[in-house]
């Protein structure tokens, strides 16, 4: 629903598209180990999701992209270097790709996972 | 830089530590050096940043990460080798910084983990802690992607693994360690095509390695404060720019393009030069060597007869460098910077001037200290204070110059001791006009107030150019056009500069006042300025015009009516 006018018709791009890129960065991105629903707080287990619209939502208001992220992040990292590592990979490859500014991107740290205790 | 990787041959290389165990103090002391030879070469990293956002902090993540790391340590009298590892680690985990930062807070966690209960560090628990590192950090991604700092983590376990099977010396492992992660650098490219198109390896492998690299290093008693030689590429050996690092008693200037007859040994080549001159640069392009250096008088063949030893010279240029500096200092003769001096009691004014050329009319007015700054280089609340600090004086009053800088102006007021006024000079042409008002000798709080009065006396234009396409209080402009700000306003905009004057001075209703001042700035030149402004004074026969230089970027004029 992005569309930027072009001479010979226009170009539409979906948020699902967008999300698609931002959920390949995210997956990319050191630190995060899952990404889970908006809605799906309590079910850790169902962290990694392999639809790229869960955990990542794209929100077009005529003017500028947002985005959501609902994160899951490795226990024994610096979440918040985490944080700001994945929103800056995911801004940087969605404006690479379609050549749109990014407004904001939101991470959401839904939970941790814990792999090793030390 | 596997030629530069020491591997002493012959006799065995002279060790600071044992092979076959070391405590936690030693393992202090090779973090210490680790993060020194990471930040020698901080710069490196970070030009190599590409991937996954190339804005070039790699190497400045990965220092502070480090730093963070040995803060923790730095008082720590623990002998404790598994202790002070989880030390290092917590340290790294608290300062992690960036994408690269947080892997490395992975690996030193693995590695510490690995080191749990035991007292010292020997071969077999090395190679385990590689491997754990290697294991810890690759369970923070869910795809790891290859070519990175991971990439060269892996390999660095692997030829840990591989050396443990064969020697019980810490020593061998590290040796053998540190070369492969080399080898993973050189290799990131060839996994990452990012890097490929980029022409570089992968930053944060190779601020991996550094820090390996460093241990290595100090454990062989080399030096880690100072950059490696390094060879560059034949271009950017930069010639014309290195008149300016001369250096009295280096007279001469020696450049020679030579083909060595056999590979050159970097090291020995620099140490040989070194005792010759200084300046030292060497280029490389297709077996072409260019070597320059700076040396004195009675050396200034001494190069020229060593590189012949070497191979065959192509070309030898020797240039006096005497003779370079005094054309150059002749051109900058640029009339010096005389600032008011204060007597204890008086008010010492201090300005912020965005040019060299409006610095100096500032000090013709009577300003005791300059602060260079402005639009796009808003000088901090410490650069405020550091400027007054030092006045013989309790009373200050600052010109800001500028809306943007007048909130530093105020938290300098609050953290120091002076009694500072701070007369809000929104612009260039406020701060002179207030500065009309100064009386050095008068109360600090009056003369303050009375300086605020006359910020109305006078109006302010700024001509530069657009850099973006925007609309702002309904004039709408398109990237590259010539806009006039009046009163720090966006008012109009034009396609030419002289346009754009006449435009704003007709918006400044110049004709009702009396002076115009220009102040030109460093991107247009004086015969352009010139030829503007004779075109407003046939616009404006009645108003008196005059111009001086202001050497401010960004704007290209800055005009004063009053």
């Amino acid at each position: 629903m992005s569309e930027e006018k072009k001479s010979i018709g226009s170009i539409t791009i979906a948020p699902r598209a967008i999300a698609t890129i931002a959920f390949h960065a995210v997956r990319q991105s050191y630190g995060v180990v899952g990404l889970t629903s908006k809605n799906l707080v309590s079910g850790l287990a169902q962290a990694i999701v392999k639809d790229p619209t869960h955990g990542v939502q794209v929100r077009y208001d005529g003017d500028s992209i947002s985005i959501d992220l609902y994160i899951i992040i490795e226990y024994g990292t610096r979440v918040k270097s985490v944080a700001n590592s994945v929103s800056n990979t995911v801004k940087f490859n969605v404006e690479k790709t379609l050549g749109m500014p990014v407004k904001a991107v939101n991470v959401h740290v839904q939970g941790l996972r814990v792999s090793d205790v030390d | 830089m596997s030629d530069s990787t020491p591997n002493p041959k012959g006799a065995p290389p002279k060790l600071r530590y044992p092979t076959n165990r070391i405590n936690g103090q030693d393992l202090k002391n090779m973090t210490e050096a680790s993060l020194t030879w990471l930040r020698t070469n901080q710069q490196t990293v970070n030009a190599l940043n590409v991937f996954p956002v190339p804005d070039g902090d790699t190497g400045t993540n990965m220092v502070l990460t480090m730093q963070a790391a040995w803060n923790e340590i730095a008082n720590s009298a623990e002998k404790h080798a598994g202790k002070m590892a989880h030390a290092i680690a917590q340290g790294a985990l608290m300062g992690a910084r960036g994408n690269s930062g947080v892997i490395l807070s992975q690996l030193w966690r693995g590695f510490a983990r690995a080191m749990d209960n035991h007292e010292t560090l020997d071969a077999t628990t090395l190679v385990r802690a590689f491997v754990m590192a290697r294991d810890t950090a690759y369970k923070g991604v869910v795809r790891p992607v290859e070519g990175t700092i991971l990439t060269v983590a892996k390999d660095a376990a692997a030829a840990a693994e591989e050396a443990g099977a064969q020697t019980q010396s810490l020593f061998e492992v590290f040796n053998q360690i540190v070369p492969a992660a080399d080898r993973s650098v050189q290799r990131t490219p060839d996994l990452l095509p990012v890097l490929k198109q980029a022409g570089v390896v992968d930053s944060g492998g190779k601020g991996l390695y550094f820090i390996l690299e460093g241990v290595l290093r100090h454990v062989l008693g080399l030096p880690i404060d100072t950059p490696l030689a390094t060879v560059l590429p034949l271009s950017a050996v930069d010639l014309e720019n290195s008149v300016e690092s001369i250096e009295p008693g280096q007279d001469y200037e020696v450049v020679v393009d030579f083909r060595p007859a056999k590979p050159l040994d970097l090291e020995l080549f620099y140490a040989n030069l070194e005792s010759m001159g200084t300046s030292i640069q060497v280029g490389e392009g297709e077996g072409m060597y260019r070597m320059h250096i700076h040396v004195p008088t009675e050396k200034r063949y001494e190069p020229i007869d060593y590189i012949m030893g070497l191979g065959t010279i192509t070309k030898v240029a020797i240039e006096n460098l005497m003779a370079q500096m005094e054309e150059i200092e002749q051109k900058s003769a640029q009339p010096k910077l005389q600032l008011a001096a204060i007597e204890p009691g008086q008010i010492g004014v201090v300005a912020v001037a965005p040019g060299p050329g409006l610095a100096r009319v500032f000090a013709s007015l009577g300003v005791a200290a300059i602060i260079e700054g402005g639009q796009t280089m808003n000088p901090s609340t410490q650069e405020i204070i550091k400027a007054f600090e030092n006045l013989p004086t309790e009373n200050i009053i600052i010109l800001p110059n500028n809306k943007n800088i007048i909130l530093a102006a105020q938290q300098a007021r609050e953290m120091t001791v002076k009694n500072v006024h701070i007369v809000p000079s929104r612009t260039v042409p406020q701060g002179l006009s207030a500065m009309m008002r100064l009386a050095p000798d008068g109360d600090a709080a009056e003369v303050a107030a009375d300086m605020i009065s006359a910020l109305g006396d006078v109006e302010t234009g700024e001509i530069t150019i657009a850099t973006r396409t925007v609309e702002i209080d309904g004039v709408s402009v398109t990237e590259g056009q010539v806009i006039g700000l009046h009163n720090g306003k966006l008012v109009i905009a034009a396609s030419t500069l002289e346009d754009g004057v006449l435009q704003l001075l007709q918006h400044a209703h110049a004709g009702h006042f009396e002076l115009i001042t220009f102040f030109y700035g460093v991107e247009i030149g004086k015969n352009e300025a010139n030829r503007i402004i004779d075109v407003v004074r046939a616009a404006y026969p009645d108003q008196e015009i005059e111009v001086q230089e202001g050497g401010q970027p960004h704007y290209h004029f800055i005009i004063s009516i009053e």
